[in-house]
């Protein structure tokens, strides 16, 4: 496993779920209620990018420049190690909002933690289901656009990725679509009417299944539960870089 | 009289039985998702039986069948006079300890066939054999690097991958070189950075790779490749697995008018009994002579008697030519379809081995629907891969495919595309 690649995926595709919680989680848009702070990570030889909070929303962008809160990190590896819980992150800018740093925004990343490593018990609540599903989607769309675009091995399946967008949603749940662009993923978290290949999956239930590796995409094909649809090889070469997925997500 | 909209039900609860105890319930080029069955209710999923270009499903409904079983059909399904060389050598033996001399019979019959060939070698499937020519040339040169054309198939077997293919180690696949199709200064270059290293150049005879057009080589391409392996001590491996009898019954490198060192085939050899073959150069017969290779049911006499068959009658009809007028009387019916009703249908490669593809949607979505809109009346084409014509095809066939295809072309008129 590529160090380089899960930072990227950790920052832009783990941390990178965190609008979307925001958005989605009303217990998360609490803890960001009545806050005005950004965030920044930069990490040496890695990537480089901001969460901005502001008044019960929050985006991402990249790089750095426009932080209040900026954390600079020493490598990959340790920037993973601190995503993994297993180091601590220390700001060399914004010390007044540091309160923001060990309160709100680590109540919000354990409250994303809950939902991208759910529980049996949490998953038997329907509302607490369909959120944690809808996070993992948005999770595994960025996940695939950072191994595409770092991961030597997913580079080499993106080298073979024609321009056009590729729309994944799954029925009456979330869509998205990653458009590509010179063998470049990029992820764009909204439904498009316009795209050069498909892959839906027919429901929630059948989503969680396959992020969860219950069942398997090649058996739902046959069975009409995944459906595809236009440039096969966007697909087939997503596909591959889905597999590589689990490997960083495990 | 428009075609009825042919149902599946039998198919989706076979294919349902299926996915309970078998991977991927159909795995493979047979299957709905290698298949690209789009959607997967257009398309029939197991066959009852099959005659002549047809095969009908579990659902009862027939196809005039354009896939062949992705080639091994090639003078129809249950050919006679190949079934019946098949039922005298099972009566005498098949699978045995010591091979029978049908195998003499056959080899001897593919060297005065194929043009480049002084020997033949016997496995079971076409991956067996490219396998085969591949270690035989790093075996004759001591060398490591091959080289590929982008958008190539040669098989299952690591060697033929690219990296990120599930379960590839790099290790397997760093001594192989992609290059573009056609492209000689490319090729010329590779030779030259790596010289003294490449042991194989291994192609189809054209391009003939899924959702694009097929493409043949340039004038002077298989000459010029030709050349520089001749002047660099390369082997030149032509898979034939898939064109193979379909161009020319001699071979397809005779068809573009070149030699190869190794041809491998399989597909239309046997009319679908279960047999490769790879074809060399005598140069080369000691090399794949010290290779370890074996395999169970690899010198099986059935397949070798219905080998014979078939290339007998392949050549007593002229095969590839004969599919070749086919293809191109059904190229042409359908053309005039597409442009009876406002479609860019672009039919590629040679007219035995077609490729269809609908230009007026790159998406290749509107081709799918066509494509599906065909299956629901009984034509068996796919959206993805070039087709295959069989000798045994017919006048009214090709023309009741015709007018399939112009009902299919109305429904996607009704429905606004």
């Amino acid at each position: 496993m590529d160090q380089r690649t899960l930072a990227y995926i950790n920052l832009f595709a783990v941390l990178g779920t965190l609008p979307e919680l925001c958005r989605i989680s009303p217990e998360a848009q609490a803890y960001i209620r009545n806050q005005n702070v950004s965030v920044g990570f930069t990490v040496k030889g890695g990537p480089a990018g901001t969460l901005f909070f502001e008044h019960g929303s929050c985006r991402m962008e990249e790089g750095v420049d426009n932080c209040m809160v900026k954390i600079p990190v020493a490598s990959c590896e340790k920037f993973n190690a601190i995503i993994d819980g297993k180091a601590t992150p220390i700001p060399v800018k914004g010390f007044t909002k540091i309160g923001f740093l060990t309160g709100a925004f680590t109540k919000l990343t354990d409250l994303l933690t809950r939902y991208l490593r759910p529980s049996e018990d949490d998953l038997k609540d329907d509302r607490f289901f369909d959120t944690s599903t809808r996070l993992m989607f948005h999770l595994i769309v960025g996940a695939v656009a950072q191994i595409a675009n770092e991961d030597p091995v997913g580079q080499v399946s993106a080298s073979y990725i024609v321009d056009g967008k590729i729309r994944v949603a799954i029925a009456g749940g979330p869509a998205a679509y990653l458009q590509a662009k010179n063998h470049v993923l990029t992820p764009v978290y909204e439904d498009t009417d316009d795209y050069f290949s498909v892959m839906e999956f027919c429901d929630m239930r059948l989503a969680r299944a396959l992020f969860d590796g219950k069942v398997n995409a090649v058996t739902c094909v046959g069975t009409g539960q995944v459906r595809m649809g236009g440039m096969i090889s966007q697909i087939d070469n997503v596909n591959r870089i889905l597999d590589r997925v689990s490997m960083y997500l495990a | 009289m428009a075609h009825p909209i042919l149902d599946h039900t039998k198919s989706r609860e076979q294919f349902a039985r299926a996915a309970k105890v078998i991977p991927s319930g159909v795995y493979g080029h047979l299957g709905p998702a290698e298949g690209c069955f789009i959607p997967v209710s257009a398309y029939p999923q197991f066959s009852d039986r099959a005659q002549g270009s047809y095969f009908w499903d579990i659902d009862g409904n027939r196809y005039i069948d354009y896939m062949c079983a992705y080639g091994p059909n090639i003078l129809g399904y249950n050919d006679p006079d190949v079934d019946e060389a098949a039922r005298k050598q099972r009566e005498k033996g098949d699978c045995t300890t010591a091979p029978s001399t049908v195998m003499i019979d056959f080899a001897e019959l593919l060297v005065d066939t194929v043009a480049s060939a002084d020997w033949a070698f016997f496995a079971k499937n076409g991956n067996d054999v490219t396998s085969i020519a591949v270690r035989t040339a790093r075996a004759y040169t001591h060398r490591k690097k091959l080289i590929f054309f982008k958008g190539y198939y040669h098989g299952i077997s690591p060697w033929c991958q690219k990296l990120d293919n599930a379960g590839v180690l790099e290790e397997e696949v760093w001594n192989n070189i992609y290059l573009d199709w056609n492209n000689e200064a490319q090729i010329e270059q590779t030779f030259a950075e790596h010289k003294g290293e490449i042991a194989a150049v291994i192609a189809q005879p054209y391009m003939h790779g899924n959702f694009a057009d097929n493409t043949f080589p340039k004038p002077g391409f298989w000459q010029k490749v030709r050349k520089l392996c001749d002047d660099n001590g390369t082997v030149l491996i032509i898979d034939d697995v898939r064109a193979g009898f379909r161009m020319d019954i001699a071979g397809s490198d005779h068809y573009f008018g070149f030699e190869a060192d190794l041809i491998c085939f399989c597909k239309a050899l046997a009319n679908g009994y279960n047999v490769s073959a790879l074809c060399g150069k005598d140069f080369l017969k000691n090399a794949v002579s010290g290779l370890s290779v074996t395999g169970s049911y690899w010198l099986s006499a059935v397949p070798f008697a219905a080998g014979i068959a078939c290339i007998e009658k392949m050549k007593r009809l002229n095969c590839p030519q004969l599919l070749i007028d086919k293809g191109q009387k059904l190229a042409d019916g359908l053309k005039e379809q597409s442009k009876k009703y406002g479609y860019d249908l672009h039919i590629s490669g040679i007219p035995s081995l077609f490729y269809l593809r609908l230009a007026d949607d790159p998406s290749l979505m509107l081709h799918q629907a066509w494509i599906a809109e065909c299956q629901k009346r009984g034509i068996f084409f796919t959206s993805h891969h070039n087709h295959f014509v069989n000798a045994s095809l017919t006048d009214e066939d090709i023309a009741e495919t015709v007018e399939i295809a112009g009902e299919a072309f109305a429904a996607l008129r009704e429905q606004g595309r």
